[in-house]
């Protein structure tokens, strides 16, 4: 993908991040006191409302795109050469499909798996 | 300037960050973006790795709430409070410093051009940028106010 391509995900990344992440913290601290909100009930209830489990989805696909494309941002402007560009690019990719796999196994696991002990 | 010494200033990588000479409120901001953008990846990575233990953890197969006992006990007291409001702090202070770099890169926010003149001093990103960092710096430390208050007071 083209540069100029790749900064525009971050600028969109960036905005739906301050979006998702400022109802994250609402949901947080605000609709709920801070220890129920991290109770494992409404945990539950959170992942078991479809809606919510889209949003936690979202949530974890947009801020793990737009923090490893910032790193590979900054790795990109350390040094200029055709196998550090083609390295960096390639980990960036590895580093977001190894993350979002393992978040969305939670979110799966969550939404779908039945209550041990 | 040599060729050779251009180039050597342009590689200094992250001393080139971490050297203050000369730096103005743009440049500080330009600093704390990338610092607090690696300390907020850093700490969703151990996020993600903490929230796992609602379904056991790495080889966990469902909800679990003895697991979510046990890294809540790990987590939740004074230290992971600290640490949560510093996360407070960094993200809103990103998040609003990352709107307004948005804003400039699609020339919203830019000063007018104007001639070069003596004695060439930077000029520096204009008012609406300025009062952006300055409003970036006073929400983080009013969120990171309210993160004291829902953790160590209750509030919420």
């Amino acid at each position: 993908m083209k540069e100029s391509r790749l900064m525009l995900v971050q600028y969109a990344t960036a905005v739906a991040a301050v979006i998702l992440v400022s109802l994250h913290l609402i949901m947080q601290g605000v609709i709920y006191p801070y220890a129920t909100a991290i109770s494992f009930n409404n945990i539950l209830s959170v992942y078991r409302n479809g809606f919510y489990a889209i949003f936690l989805e979202a949530l974890l696909v947009v801020v793990l795109v737009h923090g490893f494309n910032g790193v590979r941002i900054i790795l990109q402007e350390f040094r200029q050469s055709k196998p550090w560009t083609t390295w960096v690019d390639a980990g960036t990719v590895l580093a977001i499909i190894i993350t979002v796999a393992y978040g969305t196994r939670t979110v799966i696991l969550a939404v779908f798996g039945g209550v041990t002990a | 300037m040599a060729v050779g010494e251009e180039r050597a200033k342009n590689k200094r990588g992250i001393r080139g960050w971490l050297n203050p000479y000369q730096y103005n409120a743009e440049r500080w901001a330009y600093l704390f973006q990338r610092v607090t953008g690696v300390a907020i990846l850093l700490y969703v990575l151990g996020h993600l790795g903490d929230t796992s233990f609602f379904v056991g953890g790495p080889t966990g197969t469902g909800p679990s709430p003895s697991a979510w006992e046990f890294i809540g006990s790990i987590f939740e007291n004074s230290f992971g409070h600290l640490i949560l409001i510093l996360v407070v702090l960094v993200v809103f202070f990103h998040g609003i410093n990352g709107i307004r770099l948005v804003l400039a890169e699609f020339g919203l926010i830019l000063r007018k051009p104007s001639a070069i003149e003596y004695p060439y001093r930077p000029k520096g990103l204009g008012q609406g940028q300025k009062v952006l960092i300055y409003v970036a710096i006073a929400a983080a430390v009013a969120a990171a106010v309210w993160a004291f208050l829902v953790l160590f007071e209750g509030m919420g």
